[in-house]
């Protein structure tokens, strides 16, 4: 059985690029919505 | 807590890299590319879980009517569809060497990928509803139909002759996994349910503020 390391890369690669990919989705998503009552308050005053 | 949640998470992902590649022994017949099971089957049992959840919270919400369990509900689907998508494409890069195949129609693989597709539609479905009762209320109906595909997903390798091979965990007769390899297989699996409990407190956290603004 040849090594084969290419499609474990692949597979662990692509794996980490979507888990990644969703926890940035998520830190930008919060950073957002912390960011909307001060941008109110900011404007309000 | 959900930092901690993280930290935890980023420690088990990293002990399970080193279990998979540097504890557990070479497969003796798919070689390396076996080591693609310490991501595909810990990806398939969080999507189970974060199912599982779906169902509990549509069942809650329906019972109660407490945006609480709407969020549960929403955000598990979400991350169950992400895990799902990892499942899929692990599957098929680690079918292409072992099978010569990146994908066939059966049992096991078709049963998964309209699981798949079940769940991005109920995700789409709540994009679509505004009002937040009747959104809840709808979700709720699909998220518990959906449900349905998990046994058919996780018993297909039973009910009908597939490729895909049977049940070595969760099977009913004893595991005949190497215990090196079922060590790091459980590490990996603990790594992958504190990432998806990350996930999870951060989503519901992120629902609860998109409904206050």
């Amino acid at each position: 059985m040849p090594a084969n390391w290419s499609y474990v890369i692949a597979a662990y690669g692509i794996a980490a690029v979507a888990l990644f990919g969703y926890w940035r989705h998520l830190a930008r998503r919060a950073r957002a919505l912390a960011a909307r009552p001060r941008a109110a308050k900011a404007r309000a005053a | 807590m959900t930092r901690a949640l993280g930290w935890l998470a980023a420690l088990g992902l990293l002990a399970g890299l080193a279990a998979g590649f540097g504890y557990a022994p070479r497969e003796a017949v798919q070689g390396n590319v076996q080591r693609i099971m310490y991501l595909h089957v810990p990806s398939v049992l969080t999507a189970y879980l974060a199912f599982g959840l779906v169902l509990l919270g549509s069942i809650a919400y329906l019972a109660t009517r407490r945006p609480g369990w709407d969020r549960l509900a929403g955000s598990a689907a979400e991350i169950g569809v992400l895990f799902t998508g990892v499942t899929i494409v692990s599957g098929s890069i680690w079918g292409k060497p072992t099978w010569g195949t990146w994908w066939t129609w059966d049992a096991r693989l078709t049963s998964t990928a309209v699981l798949f597709c079940v769940y991005v539609g109920y995700l789409m479905l709540r994009g679509l509803i505004d009002d937040p009762e009747a959104r809840g209320r709808y979700a709720a109906v699909v998220g518990i139909l959906g449900a349905v595909n998990i046994p058919i997903v996780h018993f297909s390798v039973k009910w009908w002759r597939a490729l895909h091979q049977p049940s070595t965990i969760l099977g009913p007769e004893p595991s005949p996994i190497d215990p090196a390899i079922g060590l790091a297989l459980f590490v990996n699996w603990v790594a992958f349910t504190l990432l998806f409990a990350y996930f999870l407190s951060r989503r519901i956290e992120i629902a609860r503020l998109e409904e206050q603004t």
